[in-house]
């Protein structure tokens, strides 16, 4: 709620500010002429085209980064020899900021759709690993003690305790991954594209267009914001176990007592 | 036959020797207490018995058939109440019955009969999280209860838990392990609750190399009340001759006692 307010205040005070002229409107328009630019965009389909090119993009990212990178964290849970070698890179690329990389990514797969693809991959695959991998890792002992004592074989033991455990961690991953997807495709569509509504950014900015480029800005933040969204309701259904997302505590006082202590007494 | 024999069992975590020749017997159907210092080797004896640690020396047989690993005949209750945290409790309860081959319908069933027999009826759709230590602790009961084993290993079960709740699951775990005919083994460091609930309470030597040094039998008879046994004029003096037995090991550790 007092977020709402906030924001209110903030794009209220903007437009006026705006429209006062206190800031210069060529700079900054008004909240209201960038949503106008939006409508227009979405009205007349004109951003259509580059809208799908950008989502298909990230999208193909996020499923190809989010199957190896987990294939990978799999692999290299299960075998340490290749994880020595693997964990180190993956930690490397971790580290940098792997958007520099987008310029190599054009000059090997071309200004079209692929080198887009592989920087969103790239972003999204070494999330994904840490995610799978740490999950794998993180497993609680006593848990797989638990099942095996319960009559539970391996089988068991990693239907019951390995995929619930890693599926938690991969969930919460997934959310950062699903930003970053959209981080490769318009930062590599920004470098160097013919399509993709990064280009339509980098069109933007070298026309000096404010209002298209915050309409553009405010177009992707939409986007990623409903995917957010989406994932996060996800999440919350598929970890609704844990106790940051429990609706209800059952209180000690609450219990039946169907038990008697005074049965025990010979 | 013995629920439980071990003889001359030895293990060895790399050069650490842990027990050093382990010799004990378990009835049928007989509560026996396992007490000593921290960190003597109950709870590696336990897991032995469990199948869980592989032994350097000796044997442990449980109803005549040496250990080879987890057995159906052995229910096993930790510490920590190890629940599955994305499962229910009644999804936890029923578990065990799945591995055992019951149809789901079947484990559901069986799994509700438990909770309510320990007293959680109507909280079967409660994930672990959703409930308070002791109903957790009640749930962990129901889940090892559920298969019914023959031989039941406790170790500190009723610990984390206040000691109010600790007496009320102290007497509702008697009654629905005594209706089943179980043996059990308790390890505890809480020696008043060793004899307050078992029939023999047996003292473990400070480690490394831990055998079993004295072993006595309680006065009193089963069924009974775990909490109300305390006020009994037996119990006292044996807690004096438990605990002068188990001072002299916590002493051979090093530790200073203001006796």
């Amino acid at each position: 709620m007092s977020r709402a307010v906030g924001l209110a205040l903030f794009l209220g005070g903007w437009e006026l500010a705006s429209r006062a002229r206190w800031l210069d409107p060529f700079l900054f328009p008004p909240p209201s002429g960038v949503g106008w630019v939006v409508y227009e965009l979405v009205r007349s389909g004109q951003v259509w085209p580059h809208f799908r090119v950008t989502v298909t993009e990230a999208l193909a990212g996020l499923v190809l980064g989010t199957g190896t990178g987990a294939l990978f964290g799999l692999v290299c849970a299960g075998f340490r020899p290749l994880a020595q070698v693997v964990e180190p890179a993956m930690a490397l690329l971790n580290a940098i900021p792997r958007v520099i990389l987008a310029p190599v990514f054009v000059i090997w797969l071309g200004i079209g759709m692929a080198s887009k693809v592989a920087l969103s991959f790239l972003l999204v695959m070494v999330v994904m690993f840490f995610a799978t991998y740490t999950g794998i890792r993180e497993v609680d002992g006593r848990l797989v003690e638990r099942v095996r004592t319960l009559g539970g074989g391996r089988r068991e033991v990693v239907r019951e305790v390995y995929v619930p455990s890693v599926t938690a961690w991969v969930a919460s991953g997934l959310k950062v991954a699903v930003g970053f997807a959209f981080t490769g495709a318009v930062v590599g569509e920004f470098v160097a594209s013919s399509q993709g509504l990064g280009y339509l950014l980098s069109f933007a900015q070298s026309t000096y267009n404010a209002s298209l480029t915050l309409a553009l800005i405010a177009l992707v933040v939409g986007v990623i914001l409903l995917l957010f969204w989406a994932f996060g309701s996800l999440e919350r259904w598929w970890l609704r176990w844990k106790p940051e997302y429990r609706s209800r505590q059952a209180h000690p006082r609450a219990l039946p007592r169907t038990v008697r202590p005074a049965e025990q007494v010979p | 036959m013995s629920a439980l024999r071990i003889r001359g069992l030895e293990v060895r975590y790399g050069s650490h020797r842990v027990l050093g020749g382990v010799d004990l017997e378990l009835g049928e159907g007989e509560f026996l207490g396992l007490v000593g210092p921290s960190g003597c080797g109950k709870s590696t004896l336990l897991r032995c018995v469990a199948g869980l640690v592989q032994p350097e020396a000796g044997r442990v047989e449980v109803f005549g058939n040496p250990v080879r690993g987890p057995s159906p005949e052995v229910g096993i209750l930790f510490q920590d109440d190890a629940l599955l945290p994305w499962r229910t409790a009644r999804e936890n309860v029923a578990l065990p019955l799945r591995f055992r081959g019951a149809s789901p319908r079947e484990a559901r069933e069986q799994a509700d009969r438990w909770l309510r027999r320990v007293g959680l009826e109507g909280f079967g759709d409660h994930y672990p999280s959703e409930l308070s230590g002791g109903m957790r602790k009640r749930v962990a009961l129901a889940q090892v209860l559920a298969v019914r084993p023959r031989l039941l290993l406790m170790d500190e079960p009723f610990a984390s838990v206040d000691a109010i709740v600790r007496h009320v699951l102290e007497v509702d775990f008697c009654r629905l392990v005594a209706d089943a005919g179980t043996a059990v083994l308790l390890v505890t460091h809480d020696l008043e609750e060793a004899i307050s609930l078992c029939d023999r309470v047996a003292v473990m030597s400070a480690g490394p190399g831990a055998r079993i040094v004295a072993a006595y039998r309680v006065p009193f008879g089963r069924p009974r009340d775990p909490v109300a046994v305390r006020a009994e004029s037996g119990f006292g003096p044996l807690v004096r001759a438990v605990w002068d037995t188990l001072r002299m090991e916590v002493a051979r550790m090093g530790w200073e006692l203001s006796a």
